[in-house]
């Protein structure tokens, strides 16, 4: 960023992302197919990155792409490969919807309303030396942040944990279980036909 | 460039983002939604913390696309056991607890 203000190449280049980006993720949640949908958020989430970059928030941009477009976008893909379902009708619009639709229109009237006017139309100067390096939200991340870090681990290893429990197939303990009952009835058919007889005869003792 | 735009555009990703979560009869559409809306909230954050010097909104940035990538393998792995047990992601069809 320059320091002095907005240049019209910041001005150009952050028309031409913001624009992308919109344009994309409206694409996303307009496409009947999932695969087109997620295909526009990769875009989504790539233009967002160089946005972020021009927020110099290098380090960010960088987490954005390594784990939006690569990690949870391998893992929806993932997901639409299990389960692909084309749509009769994408959208539904029932009387309730409807009034959340007016809702939302008029929460994004008064909130561009609250943006535009509370806040200075003013460039914020120039960013610190190192702002948005990996070292300085290093240093903010372990020294002030420690513990909030280390619950984002215990929270990722419950969502593993999650994950695998709420998907797993039942299939294997369903043929345990009937194993289990098959065996049961096996014997008790065997009881049956054989009412009080020993299960195997011994041979007797000293016999030659 | 002035954060009032950066807001405005955090504000419409967060809305488009919604509009696909309320509208969208897929889950997984749905889901994306989610995405959409968490990543407005990243961009205001990250604005804000420009804006302010103070970097604090990076911090909260990174855990929010943390608990994003969590949040999406659980509710996945949800719409997975969902299609097993009803054969639909459909979300107007998993009716179970309306009846």
């Amino acid at each position: 960023m320059s320091a002095g203000g907005a240049t019209t190449v910041d001005m150009v280049v952050f028309g031409v992302l913001a624009t992308l980006t919109t344009f994309f993720a409206l694409f996303t949640i307009t496409r009947r197919n999932p695969v087109t949908a997620v295909m526009s958020l990769v875009a989504t989430f790539f233009c967002l990155a160089g946005i972020y970059a021009s927020l110099s928030a290098h380090f960010l941009a960088v987490i954005q792409v390594l784990v939006y477009a690569g990690a949870i976008m391998v893992l929806f893909i993932f997901v639409i490969m299990i389960l692909n379902r084309e749509e009769v009708a994408p959208f539904s619009l029932r009387p309730l919807r409807v009034l959340g639709v007016l809702a939302g229109v008029y929460l994004l009237v008064k909130i561009i309303d609250v943006v535009t006017v509370g806040l200075p139309e003013a460039v914020p100067g120039a960013a610190p030396d190192g702002f948005g390096t990996v070292a300085a939200i290093g240093d903010v991340l372990f020294r002030d942040f420690l513990y909030p870090f280390e619950s984002i681990s215990v929270l990722l290893l419950v969502a593993i944990v999650g994950g695998v429990v709420v998907s797993r197939s039942h299939q294997k303990e369903v043929a345990a279980v009937e194993a289990h009952d098959y065996r049961h009835q096996i014997e008790e058919l065997a009881h049956h036909d054989y009412p009080g007889e020993p299960p195997a005869p011994a041979a007797p003792e000293g016999y030659h | 460039m002035p954060t009032t735009y950066y807001l405005v555009l955090s504000f419409v990703l967060f809305l488009i983002g919604t509009a696909g979560v309320l509208l969208r009869r897929n889950a997984l559409i749905a889901l994306m939604g989610i995405e959409l809306q968490l990543n407005g909230g990243n961009l205001a954050m990250l604005a804000f913390s420009r804006e302010l010097g103070d970097l604090k909104g990076h911090v909260f940035a990174f855990i929010i696309i943390a608990l994003a990538a969590a949040e999406a393998a659980v509710g996945l792995a949800i719409l997975v056991a969902l299609f097993r047990g009803r054969q639909t992601v459909n979300l107007d069809e998993a009716t179970l607890m309306k009846r």
